[in-house]
C-alpha cells in the first residue's frame, strides 16, 4: 500500500459520504467501512515488509468513533491490544499503529491533538502490560489516570480479535468497582458548560468564529454521554454506542420511562446535529448557528438540552446516594 | 492660623494623594487587560503622560479652567506660583494638586481608548493638546463658573468634567486607530483578547474603588459637617452595586460569572456616582450603581458589535455610566442636598434639572469628541500615521517602543514556544478539552 491507496481510499469516503449523511447509524457504518479499509491495507503493507502480525491482536476505536457517534468529520481515537507479550510484538504492533495512524490521516481522519492512537505505545501494548496499566491507572488515580479510564470505556472492536479487548473491559470494570472509583470519575466529568440561561434563553458563543452559535458538544453531548459512560461502569455494560448503554440499563436503576425519555432525546440530538450542523470542518460540525434554526427546531433543541441536564443530574445523585 | 483652614487643607491634600495613586489603579487596570508583551510599555506610558499632564496644568490648565474670563474659557492665574487663592478655605496649592491630579485621570482615561496599537509618540504629543485644548473647556463650562454651571448643572465630582471628557477622547482615537490585529473576523465576528492578569485587573478596581474617596469625598474640598462621610458612603454603596449587578446580568444573559464584567460593574458604578455623590440619598446610590453595572454590560456588546475595539472597556465604563451618572442627579437629586442646581423628577423637580444634566452630556460629550477627533486627525497626518507597523503591534509595543519588555523571561519564552508550534503541529490543547471527545 502506498500513499496513493489511501488516498484512493479517501477519495472513496468523500463520494460514498453524501448518501449517508441523513442517518447516524448509516453513517457510523460507513466511517467503520473506511476504518476497515485503511487497516487492512495497513496490514497488508506491514505483512509484505515485515511478515505477517507475530500475534493476534485487535484494533479499536474509542472517542466518538468508539461510541458509532461520529460526526461526518471525525478525528481518530484508537488502541491496539496483542496476546503475545514480546519485544518483537511490540515493536511490530507499533509500526503497524503508526502505519494505520498515517493511513486514516491520510484518507481524511485527522490525528488525534491528545495522541490517543495505537501509534502510541500508552494505547499500544500486549494483554499482559494492558492489564497493569489499568490496574496502575484505577491505583493510581489521579486525575489524568482517571480519564484515561474514562477514554478506554469506549473502546470498540474495529478489527481483529474481539475477545481480547473484552478481556481488559472486565478487567477494568472489576478494578474500578474494586476501587470505587465512580465518585471520582463523576467529579472528573462534572464540568458542563450551560446550554440554556436562567431565562430558557439559548446559550451561544459570544466571541470567536462561531459567534451566535451553541456548542453542541460541550452543551448537548457531554451530559448524555459522559452520565451513559458512567452508568456503563456502574452496571458492567460493555457496549459502547449512547443509547445501547441507556437500553441495556436494568430497570432497578433507571425506571423504564426515565430510559426511553433520554434515549429519545438522545437520539433526536443525533439527528439534530446531523441535520444542522455546518459540517465544514471537524470543528464546525459541533456548532449549530441558532439564527438559522425555526422556532420549533429552538424549541426542540431546548428540550434536548434540559433532558441532557435531568439525565446527568439523575446519574449524578444515584452514584452520590452509593 | 484657622484650624478648619488647615483641616480642610490637610483632607484635600489627603484627597490629592488618593486620587494620584488612582493611576496606579489605571496602570494595573490597563496592563491586566492587555497582552503581556504591551505591558511595560502601557505601564511606563502613564506614568509619562501624566508628568506631562501635571505640567500643562501648571503652566496653563488652570489658568484656563478657573481664571478670570468669560463663560467660554478663563485667561488668568497661569504657571502658577503657590499663593493662596481667595474665598477657598483652604491652602491653594492643595486646591491646585487636586485639580491637577482630576485633569490627569482624565487624560490617562482618554488613553484607554489608544491601547496596544498607538504610537508613543502619539502619546506623547495627544497628552499636550487634549491638557490645553479639550479638557480646560469642559472643566471651566462646569467648575470654573462657565455657561452650563449659570445653568446649575450639577456634576460634584466629574461624572462628565472628568470620565466622559476622557471617554469621548478615547471614542475618537478608538475610531481613528480602528480595531486591533486578531480583534475581528473576516465575517464581522468578533474574538476575545483575554487580559493576561486578573489579579491585577481586580487589584486595579480595588486602588481606584478606595482612590474613588479621594475623588469624590475629596471634592467636598472642605471638612465642614464632615459631609465627606456621606460622599464617601454613597461612593461605595454605587460600586458595591455595581459589581453585583454586573456579575448578576452577565450570568442571566450569557450564563456566566464573568470576572472582567464583574470589575467594570464595580467601576461603572464608581464613575455613575461620581456626578450625584453629594446630590443622593442613600437607597438612590444603590439604584444608580445597579443601573449602572447593566448599562455596562449592555454597552461594552454594543460597541463590540460596532466594530469599536475598546480593549480596556474606557467607552462604556467611563462614557455611558459617565452619561448615566450626570443624569441621574436630574432624577435623584434630593431639595435638601441639591446644593447646586434643582431637586430631581422623583422629588418634584421636574425635567428642568434633568433638562440641564442632558443638555451638559450632550454639549459636553460632543465638544470632546470632536474636538479630540480633529486633533487627532490632523496627528494623524502630521505624524504619518496613529498606529505602530503591523510587525510592531505582533511583536508588541514594549519592544518596538521601548527596546525592551516589561515580562522578558515570559514573553521570550511564549514566543519560543509558538515556533514550536508552528514547527510540530501540535498546539498546547489542555487535556480537560481533549478527551474523552464526542465529535
Amino acid at each position: 500500500m502506498n500513499f496513493n491507496d489511501y488516498s484512493n481510499i479517501n477519495a472513496i469516503r468523500a463520494r460514498g459520504l453524501s448518501d449517508v449523511t441523513f442517518s447516524n447509524d448509516q453513517l457510523n457504518h460507513f466511517h467503520d467501512l473506511i476504518y476497515e479499509q485503511v487497516i487492512s491495507a495497513a496490514v497488508s503493507k506491514l505483512s509484505k515488509e515485515f511478515g505477517n502480525p507475530p500475534s493476534p491482536f485487535c484494533f479499536f476505536v474509542m472517542g466518538s468513533a468508539g461510541r458509532m457517534e461520529q460526526s461526518i468529520w471525525s478525528d481518530q481515537d484508537h488502541g491496539l491490544v496483542f496476546k503475545t507479550n514480546s519485544n518483537e510484538s511490540q515493536e511490530y504492533f507499533l509500526k503497524l499503529g503508526k502505519e494505520i495512524a498515517e493511513g486514516l490521516d491520510l484518507a481524511g481522519y485527522k490525528k488525534c491533538s491528545g495522541s490517543v492512537m495505537a501509534s502510541n505505545p500508552l494505547w499500544c501494548k500486549s494483554l499482559k502490560d494492558w492489564e497493569n496499566q489499568l490496574g496502575l491507572w484505577v491505583g493510581v488515580s489521579s486525575w489524568e489516570s482517571i480519564r484515561y479510564l474514562l477514554i478506554f470505556a469506549d473502546a470498540r472492536t474495529i478489527y481483529g480479535d474481539h475477545s481480547l479487548l473484552n478481556i481488559l473491559k472486565e478487567k477494568a470494570f472489576d478494578e474500578v468497582k474494586r476501587e470505587q472509583l465512580l465518585l471520582r470519575m463523576l467529579h472528573n466529568t462534572m464540568f458542563l458548560k450551560k446550554g440554556v440561561g436562567v431565562l430558557g434563553q439559548l446559550l451561544v458563543e459570544t466571541h470567536g468564529a462561531f459567534t451566535g452559535s451553541i456548542n453542541l458538544k460541550e452543551t448537548a453531548f457531554f451530559p448524555f454521554v459522559n452520565a451513559a459512560r458512567l452508568l456503563s461502569f456502574y452496571e458492567g455494560i460493555k457496549e459502547t454506542p449512547t443509547l445501547s448503554r441507556i437500553s441495556l440499563l436494568s430497570d432497578v436503576v433507571m425506571p423504564h420511562q426515565d430510559k426511553s425519555l433520554y434515549s429519545r432525546n438522545f437520539s433526536a440530538l443525533l439527528d439534530y446535529r446531523l441535520k444542522h450542523g455546518s459540517h465544514r470542518d471537524y470543528d464546525s460540525g459541533h456548532y449549530v448557528n441558532i439564527n438559522k434554526l425555526a422556532k420549533d427546531e429552538k424549541k426542540a433543541l431546548k428540550e434536548i438540552l434540559k433532558v441532557g441536564e435531568q439525565f446527568y443530574e439523575h446519574v449524578r445523585k444515584l452514584l452520590e446516594r452509593k | 492660623m484657622d484650624t478648619v483652614f488647615l483641616m480642610n487643607s490637610l483632607w484635600v491634600m489627603i484627597s490629592a494623594v488618593l486620587v494620584i495613586l488612582m493611576i496606579g489603579g489605571f496602570i494595573l487596570l490597563e496592563t491586566g487587560s492587555t497582552r503581556m508583551k504591551n505591558a511595560g510599555h502601557i505601564a511606563g506610558k502613564t506614568i509619562l503622560t501624566f508628568g506631562i499632564s501635571s505640567i500643562v496644568f501648571w503652566a496653563v490648565g488652570y489658568g484656563l479652567i478657573f481664571g478670570e474670563g468669560n463663560s467660554i474659557l478663563g485667561f488668568s492665574d497661569f504657571f502658577y506660583s503657590g499663593y493662596d487663592i481667595e474665598g477657598l478655605g483652604l491652602s491653594g496649592a492643595v486646591f491646585f494638586l487636586f485639580q491637577l491630579a482630576f485633569a490627569g485621570i482624565s487624560l490617562t482615561i482618554a488613553f484607554g481608548g489608544f491601547a496596544e496599537r498607538a504610537k508613543l509618540s502619539v502619546y506623547l504629543v495627544f497628552a499636550l493638546l487634549f491638557s490645553v485644548l479639550v479638557y480646560p473647556f469642559i472643566a471651566h463650562w462646569i467648575w470654573g463658573g462657565g455657561w452650563l454651571a449659570e445653568h446649575g448643572k450639577q456634576d460634584f465630582a466629574g461624572s462628565t468634567v472628568v470620565h466622559l471628557t476622557g471617554a469621548m477622547a478615547a471614542l475618537a482615537a478608538t475610531i481613528l486607530l480602528k480595531p486591533r490585529i486578531g480583534k475581528y473576523n473576516k465575517d464581522g465576528s468578533a474574538n476575545n483578547i483575554e487580559g493576561h492578569n486578573q489579579v491585577f485587573t481586580a487589584l486595579s478596581v480595588l486602588l481606584l474603588w478606595v482612590g474613588w474617596f479621594g475623588f469624590n469625598a475629596g471634592s467636598t474640598v472642605s471638612v465642614d459637617g464632615a459631609f465627606f462621610g456621606f460622599v464617601a458612603l454613597n461612593t461605595n454603596l454605587a460600586a458595591a452595586a455595581g459589581t453585583v449587578a454586573a456579575m448578576l446580568i452577565s450570568w442571566i444573559v450569557v450564563g456566566k460569572a464573568d470576572v472582567p464584567m464583574m470589575l467594570n460593574g464595580a467601576l461603572a458604578g464608581l464613575v455613575a456616582i461620581t456626578a450625584s455623590c453629594a446630590f443622593v440619598d442613600t437607597w438612590a446610590a444603590v439604584v444608580i450603581g445597579l443601573i449602572a453595572g447593566i448599562l455596562v454590560f449592555y454597552s461594552i456588546r454594543f460597541f463590540e458589535s460596532r466594530k469599536i475595539d475598546d480593549p480596556i472597556f474606557a467607552l462604556s465604563v467611563h462614557g455611558t455610566a459617565g452619561v448615566w451618572g450626570t443624569l441621574s442627579t436630574g432624577f435623584f437629586a434630593t431639595p435638601e442636598l441639591a446644593t447646586v442646581g434643582k431637586p430631581g423628577l422623583f422629588y418634584g423637580g421636574g425635567f428642568e434639572q434633568l433638562g440641564v444634566q442632558a443638555l451638559g452630556v450632550v454639549a459636553s460629550g460632543a465638544f470632546a469628541f470632536i474636538v479630540s477627533y480633529i486633533i487627532l486627525s490632523i496627528m494623524k497626518v502630521a505624524m504619518k500615521g496613529l498606529r505602530v507597523t503591523e510587525e510592531e503591534e505582533i511583536i508588541g509595543l514594549d519592544i518596538s517602543e521601548h527596546g525592551s519588555y516589561g515580562y522578558p523571561e515570559l514573553v521570550n519564552k511564549e514566543a519560543a514556544a509558538k515556533g514550536s508550534i508552528e514547527v510540530t503541529g501540535t498546539a498546547n490543547v489542555p487535556l480537560s478539552s481533549q478527551h474523552p471527545s464526542v465529535n
